[in-house]
């Protein structure tokens, strides 16, 4: 036998959670390392799932729940794995756990972000709005506590401890560095949002109504800065005339060489958001193929289709301008079926960008090895299981589907030594 | 939409790929390419269609088309091209192909192909061989000299009847192909197309356009290449009015070479001869240099570019070597450059050279039937 019972799951999104709570049911010892100081990653930010369009907050609180009733599961959060040393059944974990500055005791009474006098820009929702530097990540964040982003803190103030009627607040944390011992380990970091402004012809960050799927996603959210009313950042017009644009980056050898899989199928969703809001409103598609297999994501397509005021149009963008009056956003496109080169006037362009492999931020890990478009390089290290969009772009189904299956890796991994 | 029967001409897709377009088939129809194009109508734009013309095999609605012409390879298209597919250098293939395809001997498939390359020089080396070997020129010192004693290129290689003979007959023979197969190309774009307006006007547009070098400057990522074409361009229209004058001196007035430094028709000749390396290592330059975002080029432009190259530094070496009387050099070097420039315009027909031909009437045809403004 391993000398380890544990497991450690290296991110606390959809795929790290699923795996979690399944490596925990089974009776191992789960410890959850996550970089935010909240659990649900990307799926936290999202309005709506497609193709049923329910809100994800709710299987995201069943995971939250069975988690919470099981002892098995130790969660760090504003944690960073540094190395993995050792081989299957008995792994040497280091981990930088950043301090949050405040302690359990905290009830989320908002007294300490009312007394702060510094604000933050809104990570969770792409910079749209601000937030104290005493915050809590999101409505519904689990763990259910505030974060001090000392960064954006006023020098020497502390006016949230002074604030806390909890003794909940302690400015004198430091961060730390553990040593967890574990006989497997799954690699559950996730995927971001692949940097817009990279694709300089289509101006995001030049033009102020270009805005990403994902900002889409918060700015259609109830919880979101607008509390779900879709309004352009430059001046809050109602966006009653939007085109998104598809393969913003993903199958694009500059880019991303890979398609990301979930981009139509988003747009077709975030398409519907629109449609929904404004009853007057008219959306565009402008895509190379437009990507939805299986038998539901079709039928949603065909929804989609027999929506007379959403338009499909095959033909990529790849020239976005601003109209300096209006600051409507000016597209150029080759309407491919009709064969003309036109320019066309919008409220507000989505840029349907991809998922880039969070592969980035963890280099530091040895012994495992990646593919040139920077996914991890399955079964390269015994013991070590990526799981989801580490290894290809996949939807939230697909992921909890392939955490289930690396637990039983994992526990397989504890039983063979 | 009606029914159309295609058939697919699969060696044409196999001539373009060896011909510079290898990445042909990797083109997925986006038209990324078509919206970053400063060049293009806007109506039935290029270059997308032009893909999937040419990797479906439709080489008939590919090389009767002006569009091909109109495209000036700026690369922006490749540049931005999401596949690799470079649809610059799909064209520039594909302008190769135009150029065999409308020229009317055998010696179009030779120019484009390495094998033959040296088939193709040998022409010229023996032709001048021919004219001073039986003379026993070979041994250099047999060669007279001017009352000076200083070299003369015209005693070793008379001007009459061997050179302007044999360059006579070159110009001519290019002519009478250029002729033909402009011809040809003009009686197909005019399939199915209407002009409008007067042919006079199109024509003076279209020179006046040239002149200035305008479409040029539409390009982004390979800018530069404007003022280094420029250079070329003047640089040949300087050497054109250097050879007039030469005739005119030498039949004219009898005034035989070589002529003094300060002469108009060397003061021209040199100026124009300077211009030409200055370009032409420019546009080497540009090439190498963009390489990366436009794509390496194919046999067919380089061929073009050394030539260019060998006849400007041959050249200018036979008139530094003559004025520093090194025998033993400057024989040799202006043998080699009868050669080049033989080869320049024996063969323009058929070289990347024929681009200024075919080009220009595209641009001629495209203003006539309103296709360009």
């Amino acid at each position: 036998m391993a000398e380890s019972n544990t497991v450690v799951i290296i991110g606390g999104g959809f795929s790290g959670l699923t795996a979690a709570v399944e490596a925990a049911e089974a009776e191992k010892d789960v410890i959850v390392i996550e970089k935010n100081p909240y659990l649900g990653g990307r799926v936290a930010q999202l309005n709506k799932y497609f193709w049923k369009l329910c809100p994800p907050t709710c299987g995201l609180e069943i995971q939250f729940k069975r988690i919470k009733n099981n002892a098995g599961v130790k969660i760090y959060t504003l944690a960073e794995v540094q190395d993995i040393k050792g081989e299957e059944g008995n792994f040497d974990v280091s981990v930088k756990v950043n301090p949050r500055y405040v302690n359990e005791k905290c009830v989320a009474c908002d007294a300490c972000a009312q007394a702060c006098p510094s604000y933050r820009d809104n990570t969770f929702n792409f910079g749209m709005d601000k937030t104290k530097a005493a915050y809590l990540p999101f409505n519904q964040a689990f763990p259910m506590q505030y974060v001090i982003d000392r960064n954006s803190c006023a020098p020497n103030c502390k006016a949230c401890a002074d604030a806390c009627k909890y003794n909940a607040i302690d400015l004198s944390m430091k961060p730390e560095t553990i040593n967890i011992k574990a006989g497997a380990v799954i690699m559950a970091m996730g995927w971001n949002p692949y940097d817009a402004s990279k694709i300089d012809n289509l101006s995001f960050g030049k033009v102020q109504n270009v805005i990403t799927n994902m900002m889409m996603e918060r700015l259609s959210a109830p919880n979101g800065p607008t509390q779900g009313k879709i309004i352009r950042p430059s001046d809050g017009k109602e966006v009653k005339n939007i085109a998104f644009v598809q393969c913003a980056g993903s199958r694009d050898e500059n880019h991303l060489p890979f398609c990301s899989y979930i981009c139509c199928l988003a747009s077709l969703k975030q398409a519907m958001y629109v449609r929904e809001q404004y009853p007057d409103s008219k959306v565009r598609i402008f895509y190379i193929d437009l990507r939805t297999p299986g038998l539901y994501e079709h039928r949603f397509l065909k929804k989609a289709m027999d929506d007379p005021d959403i338009t499909l149009t095959k033909g990529k963008v790849a020239g976005i301008n601003e109209d300096p009056e209006t600051k409507d956003v000016i597209v150029e496109v080759e309407d491919i079926f009709s064969g003309s080169k036109t320019k066309l006037k919008f409220d507000m362009v989505v840029l349907a960008t991809g998922m880039e492999p969070a592969t980035k931020t963890f280099q530091t890990i040895k012994n495992v090895s990646y593919t040139s478009d920077g996914f991890v390089d399955t079964g390269a290290k015994k013991g070590i299981y990526p799981v989801g969009t580490l290894k290809n772009p996949v939807d939230v189904v697909r992921s909890a589907q392939d955490a289930t299956s690396a637990v039983i890796k994992g526990i397989q991994s504890l039983r063979r030594i | 939409m009606a029914e159309q029967v295609i058939s697919p001409d699969l060696k044409f897709v196999e001539d373009v790929i060896a011909s510079g377009g290898g990445d042909l088939k990797k083109c997925y129809q986006c038209a990324t390419c078509t919206v970053v194009c400063n060049v293009t109508p806007d109506n039935k734009p290029f270059p997308r269609k032009e893909m999937i013309y040419a990797q479906w095999g439709i080489k008939d609605k590919l090389i009767s088309n002006p569009d091909i012409w109109l495209c000036h390879q700026c690369s922006d298209c490749t540049a931005y091209c999401p596949r690799g597919a470079k649809p610059g250098e799909v064209l520039g293939a594909v302008r190769k192909l135009a150029i065999q395809h409308y020229s009317p001997t055998p010696l179009s498939k030779m120019v484009g192909d390495p094998k033959y390359l040296l088939i193709l020089f040998a022409i010229p080396v023996l032709l001048f061989l021919s004219y001073i070997v039986p003379k026993g020129y070979l041994d250099f010192s047999a060669i007279p000299r001017g009352e000076d004693g200083g070299i003369v290129y015209s005693k070793f290689m008379p001007v009459f009847p061997q050179i302007d003979v044999t360059f006579g007959a070159a110009a001519f023979f290019a002519v009478v192909c250029f002729v033909l197969g402009i011809k040809r190309y003009w009686t197909d774009m005019n399939k199915g197309v209407s002009a409008q307006g007067n042919i006079a006007d199109s024509i003076k547009a279209t020179i006046s356009e040239i002149l200035a070098h305008k479409r040029f400057e539409k390009c982004n990522v390979t800018k530069d290449r404007k003022t280094a074409h420029l250079l070329v361009f003047y640089a040949f229209i300087g050497l054109a009015i250097t050879t007039t004058l030469a005739i005119v001196y030498l039949y004219g007035f009898h005034y035989e070479s070589p002529y003094p430094l300060y002469d108009p028709l060397k003061l021209i000749g040199n100026i124009s001869a300077l211009a030409l390396l200055y370009g032409i290592t420019s546009v080497t330059g540009n090439r190498l240099k963009n390489a990366e975002k436009a794509g390496k080029g194919s046999y067919f432009d380089w061929l073009f570019i050394t030539v260019i190259y060998a006849i400007v530094v041959t050249g200018i070496l036979s008139e530094l070597l003559r004025l520093a009387n090194i025998a033993l050099l400057a024989y040799p070097i202006y043998f080699a450059h009868l050669v080049f420039v033989f080869f320049l315009f024996a063969y323009a027909p058929f070289s990347k050279m024929a681009h200024m031909v075919y080009r220009a009437t595209a641009i001629v045809f495209a203003k006539h039937t309103g296709r360009d403004k």
